[in-house]
């Protein structure tokens, strides 16, 4: 692999990054594990189970730090070479925005501007498709859900929906 | 006798006018999301799991079937016309299917894998009537013991298969089976991992989690890089196989189906590895091997047989030992826990009506895929050319509404949201998602067996070695576990290797 970092501990390795991740969420399952109680091996109380799932956790992000550092590995940059990072970035950026708007808005007002923004911005889609497109769907699904099978979508502040 | 008494009720079940719309709708979307690259049979049946509450337990779950092995017939389409897999268990079709179309064999190409599928998926089902119940009555026998080994086996085996590096994969299972036991502790009732928010207490959702690592993350993925689309656009004519074309089909077909089918009833195998088993199995019994990458049509018969052989061999875990053998067989029990419904050795005794319905909706089901694949594969071919930027919108917006009206909770929104963003991070790190989907759905019944175990052996850890079954499927986990350190099975591994679990 040509995009292997060539000194072995390297900290843009990105399996070292994903080992340490590992290792931290490990010691968190580990840590909340005994908060729960352990119990005996006779009655094994809540935490049981979690404590030692976070053990074999903590054991496999080592190992896979080890064979990063062993072995190497691609590096974080290598992981988005010859795509366009931008755009996944901006579909999570238009996601998180949605989720924030979803309850203060309701569905068809944060919808609509949501579908428009990912018609548009990604790979753009022309005004005369995107637009009823955009206005289209969420309406005809909100029609479908809210008349045909009685489900409540949330309608917001203003109470459209 | 008893099996066609079994057969002829469950036909009276599955002939139903609701039951058979029910199935045609099933293998219709089922058919779709194969032929559509960047939505799979997960993200469909995770959007229509709150669609199954609508109706009887029946006709729900013969509609979410008919998605699973509608796909495995849809995928092939695309696979052959246009070189991209339209769901993961179609990769291998690509390599010879497309090279056939490229000839002006697209019309054959296809025949042979709606004929295969067809042939394998009858046989499925008629292997199901006879070893599933035969199955559910020694599974009566199981204990605790039993069952938390079989579970532990069935994640390492689909650890074992999963791309990349296993303790990549067996970290993904550890984290799967933790956010499995958020939520009240089955036992003592005491909260776990809820950081005291009451959304949190019922625990995760599955519904979000899928659609969030398999939908929003697939979609991520997808927008990253422009799908190149070579789609054929002469016409597909001939579709029935000539006489020579099933000379040379007649073996892969048989052997694909009786491979698909064992490999399918083993707890994370499936579709997919059987494919690629039968791809690789043709290839090396082939007098021609040369021919294979280059329009064979052995290596379209093999892998589509088997793929759809294995989509019936998984509903046999399940029904009989209440495991999902992979993420598919892991909603249908979603769809059965919805319903109020245990899948287990119960269930035949029990709710024999359920049982023989869906296995006679599934014969329906197969005709009714031949009859949309073949006279009607225009219709498909027209539908391939719709592009993703409009496409992947609707997936969203489609996933939102799915995650939304299977739990009336903006909640479950965000977390779909929170785990498509973290899924998109896994997959391109490498670590894969389908052995935490599994073990998500298996960790609070591994827990529950391991420590009913311990309770009544009181403590004693040889209770799972001196029980026979147990013992059995725990010395076949360590040694898959085991594999990967031995150079030869490793290189035997990584060529079976998957990049989805289902």
């Amino acid at each position: 692999m040509n995009d292997q970092t060539s000194v072995k501990l390297r900290l843009n390795n990105s399996e070292i990054w994903g080992g340490l991740i590992g290792l931290a969420l490990g010691g968190f399952v580990i840590w909340q594990g005994v908060k729960l109680k352990l119990g005996t091996i006779n009655d094994p109380g809540s935490g049981y189970v979690l404590f030692y799932t976070g053990i074999l956790m903590c054991v496999f992000a080592v190992s896979i730090i080890i064979s990063a550092i062993a072995e190497g590995g691609p590096t974080l940059a290598s992981r988005w070479d010859n795509v366009s990072w931008s755009k996944p970035l901006l579909v999570i950026v238009c996601l998180t925005a949605f989720s924030f708007a979803l309850e203060p808005l309701g569905f068809l007002l944060s919808s609509i501007p949501l579908m428009l923004l990912l018609l548009r911005l990604i790979d753009p889609v022309r005004w005369t498709l995107a637009i009823p497109i955009a206005a289209l769907v969420p309406l005809g699904m909100w029609w479908v859900l809210k008349r045909l099978l009685l489900i409540q979508l949330p309608s917001g502040l203003f109470g459209i929906g | 006798m008893d099996t066609l008494v079994n057969v002829a009720h469950g036909f009276g079940v599955a002939l139903l006018p609701i039951n058979l719309l029910y199935c045609f709708i099933g293998v219709f979307i089922g058919t779709l999301v194969g032929v559509l690259p960047g939505i799979g049979p997960i993200s469909a049946m995770s959007l229509l799991l709150p669609v199954t509450l609508s109706g009887t337990p029946e006709s729900g779950i013969i509609m979410m079937a008919g998605i699973y092995y509608g796909s495995m017939y849809g995928g092939s389409t695309t696979s052959i016309l246009v070189n991209i897999p339209g769901e993961a268990a179609s990769v291998v079709t690509c390599i010879d299917g497309h090279q056939m179309a490229k000839q002006g064999r697209a019309g054959p190409a296809l025949g042979i894998s709606a004929f295969g599928s067809f042939i394998a998926g009858t046989f499925s089902l008629v292997a199901l009537m006879l070893v599933a119940p035969r199955l559910a009555n020694i599974a009566i026998a199981f204990g605790p013991a039993e069952y938390f080994s079989l579970m532990v086996l069935g994640l390492i085996v689909l650890t074992f298969l999963t791309q990349g590096s296993m303790p990549k994969a067996l970290l993904m299972a550890c984290i799967g089976v933790v956010l499995g036991l958020i939520g009240l502790d089955s036992i003592t009732a005491q909260p776990r991992l809820t950081f005291g928010r009451m959304e949190l207490i019922d625990g995760i959702g599955l519904v979000p989690v899928v659609m969030g690592l398999f939908g929003v993350a697939e979609v991520l993925l997808n927008t990253e890089q422009a799908i190149k689309r070579d789609i054929m656009n002469a016409k597909i004519t001939q579709l029935l196989p000539n006489k020579a074309d099933w000379q040379a089909s007649a073996g892969p077909v048989a052997r694909g189906t009786l491979l698909g089918f064992l490999l399918g009833i083993l707890p994370g195998g499936g579709a997919v590895v059987a494919s690629f088993a039968s791809y690789a199995l043709e290839k090396r019994l082939s007098k021609t091997p040369e021919h294979f990458g280059h329009g064979a049509i052995e290596g379209v018969a093999g892998p589509e047989s088997a793929n759809n052989a294995a989509a019936g061999g998984a509903f046999i875990p399940l029904m009989t030992l209440g495991i999902p053998p992979n993420v598919v067989m892991a909603l249908l029990l979603g769809a059965f826990v919805i319903h109020g419904l245990q899948p287990g050795p119960l269930l035949i005794t029990q709710n024999p009506g359920l049982f023989w319905g869906i296995v006679a909706s599934m014969y329906i089901g197969n005709v009714m895929l031949l009859i949309l694949n073949l006279p009607l594969i225009g219709m498909w071919v027209q539908l391939l050319k719709l592009p993703y930027n409009i496409l992947f919108p609707l997936i969203i917006l489609f996933t939102i509404l799915g995650v939304y009206c299977s739990s009336n909770n903006v909640f479950d929104v965000y977390v779909m949201i929170a785990f498509g963003i973290i899924g998109y991070f896994m997959r391109k790190l490498g670590f894969e998602p389908a052995p935490l989907v599994l073990a998500f759905v298996l960790g609070p019944m591994m827990e529950n067996n391991l420590r009913k175990s311990l309770i009544l052996s009181q403590g004693d850890l040889w209770t799972f070695v001196q029980r026979p079954i147990s013992a059995a499927c725990l010395t076949l986990a360590l040694v898959l576990l085991m594999a990967p350190l031995l150079p030869a099975l490793r290189k035997k591994r990584e060529l079976v290797a998957l990049d989805e679990g289902a």
